[in-house]
């Protein structure tokens, strides 16, 4: 039974899990009343894109689709639909970061804050799909710029965080 | 490797799959999906509060740092307003009171007879595409989803999500918002024959917004508009505004005040996200309400299908949007209650039949 316990504690998922939620209490407590520019800064997405930049398109997806999920649990979109568009930008972290030769410190930066700013466009497209009016305006360019500039700060801690918690199972043994 | 990437790329379609029913089964407003929220609140809100107190400190910095100097010149502000307001309050309270009684006594609905459940704000929305808050009162109170929730200015919005004890309001400037409307319009002008009218400058203070109007009424001899006439005459006649006496009258009745009288026309107010100011849409082109003025106050239409009750203040008209032909005029709306800064809110415990759940 122990021994059980502490496997389900010892998978990648579990950790992922574990920081997602810490991430969360963040995003919903201190970062939803800084607001520079008038944007909430969004660090659920950043670390869907960490996920993908550290472990690659496919872990980045399910990683994507499982933070996604618990942050819709606090919101007040369609349940399922940050999930598909986490999915989706941990996806292609993980894509575009596999064409990358070598990358560096500030390539992985780069793309980290880049996926978080295409993370917000396709989130406001998502919920403008759904139907909800007056989503889509130049407005979301400033909160893609805001958050992809916040989260390039953070980008790499994050990744280093995603590494350590999506290391593969044997390694940690 | 190329079995456990094929079982991946599965996993990935199954994904995609799941969030296309899960999302497809919360529009329809599936138990599923709400039994889902409910058991992840009940399991995050300790953590949530362990991190709100252990971050209270950056956040009292942050706001000492960003908002300091905005905060001493609200302070300013506020004791001038308050200062103001004392002397107000009491003359509205009693007109409340005789508006309340008059209702009740032909029948009508009022607000008094609607009882409420008072919260606190606790968190807003840690989104940038969805405009909600969070109070700290919910189900035990007797909150349900769909009630309307106001300040002391006026409507916020209304209650989307009910847990035991929290609820998410959604507010009105939120894009999924819409409720029903009043404009009431300034009476149009009118115009009184030579030397029989008097001109009045009226002034209008509405919170920030000051406007000026000017408004013609037409004198008749042995009528006072608005007033009850005593079937003696007083001991000093009225006079008007430019100092000619008013002639008494011997009526014994109470004459009400015809021409200055306001105007309602409905609408449907719909929130528009973003720092927009809401809009009132299907307001009617017609010429007997006239040119529909800055600074006219908007409230509640009610009615058996409204989300709110009647004569809840929603705020006052910033623009008017004329459109060419029948089309009636859009509103810009500027809302009566500082969403920005709200901390302690009402909820009228009113569930409108449309979003009464059926038994």
């Amino acid at each position: 039974m122990i021994e059980r316990i502490v496997a389900i504690a010892e998978n990648a998922y579990t950790r992922l899990f574990l920081i997602a939620l810490l991430f969360l209490a963040l995003q919903t407590t201190i970062l939803n009343e800084l607001r520079p520019f008038d944007v909430s800064l969004e660090i659920m997405v950043l670390l869907a894109a960490s996920v993908g930049l550290a472990r690659g398109s496919e872990v980045g997806a399910i990683a994507g689709f499982m933070i996604g999920l618990m942050y819709d649990m606090v919101l007040t979109t369609p349940l399922g639909l940050g999930a598909a568009v986490f999915g989706i930008v941990g996806y292609l972290a993980g894509s575009v970061h596999s064409f990358v030769h070598e990358p560096t410190w500030w390539s992985r930066v780069l793309l980290g804050a880049g996926a978080s700013g295409v993370g917000m466009v396709l989130m406001a497209g998502a919920i403008a799909l759904v139907g909800t009016d007056g989503i889509f305006t130049t407005k979301v360019l400033t909160i893609a710029l805001v958050v992809a500039v916040f989260n390039a700060v953070f980008s790499l801690p994050t990744e280093r965080l995603c590494r350590w918690a999506m290391v593969k199972e044997k390694a940690v043994r | 490797m190329a079995g456990q990437s094929f079982t991946r790329r599965r996993v990935i379609a199954l994904l995609a799959l799941t969030s296309l029913i899960l999302v497809t089964l919360d529009l329809r407003d599936s138990g599923i999906t709400n039994g889902l929220r409910d058991a992840f609140a009940v399991m995050f809100r300790p953590i949530e509060s362990a991190t709100r107190v252990i971050t209270n400190p950056i956040r009292s910095t942050w706001n000492g740092i960003v908002n300091y100097d905005d905060v001493a010149e609200e302070n300013r502000r506020l004791k001038d307003l308050v200062a103001r307001q004392e002397g107000a309050t009491i003359a509205n309270i009693a007109g409340i009171r005789e508006a309340q009684e008059l209702l009740a006594l032909n029948g009508l609905p009022t607000l008094a007879g609607i009882e409420s459940c008072t919260a606190q704000v606790v968190g807003s929305t840690p989104s940038n595409f969805s405009q909600t808050v969070e109070i700290n009162r919910g189900r035990t109170c007797g909150i349900r989803v769909g009630m309307p929730v106001l300040n002391a200015a006026g409507l916020i919005g209304k209650v989307t999500e009910v847990y035991n004890d929290r609820a998410v309001v959604m507010l009105i400037t939120d894009p999924a918002y819409s409720l029903s409307v009043k404009v009431v319009n300034t009476p149009p002008t009118t115009t009184a024959a030579p030397g029989r009218g008097s001109t009045v400058e009226t002034t209008t203070t509405l919170s920030t917004t000051t406007t000026s109007t000017t408004t013609t009424t037409i004198y008749i001899e042995g009528f006072q508009p608005g007033a009850t006439v005593a079937t003696s005459p007083p001991t000093a006649p009225p006079t008007l505004p430019d100092g000619k006496p008013v002639t008494p009258n011997t009526s014994p009745l109470t004459v009400p005040p015809g021409a200055d009288l306001p105007l309602r026309e409905t609408g449907a107010l719909e929130g528009r996200g973003l720092n927009r100011l809401p809009i009132v849409r299907f307001i009617e082109n017609q010429p007997r309400f006239g040119e529909i003025a800055v600074g006219s106050p908007v409230i509640s239409a009610g009615g058996a299908t409204s989300l709110a009750p009647p004569d809840i203040v929603v705020g006052t008209v910033a623009r008017v949007v004329n459109r060419s032909g029948n089309l009636g005029p859009i509103l810009e709306v500027t809302v009566a209650a500082n969403l920005e800064n709200l901390n302690f809110v009402r909820i009228l415990l009113y569930q409108p039949t449309t979003e009464r759940i059926a038994p």
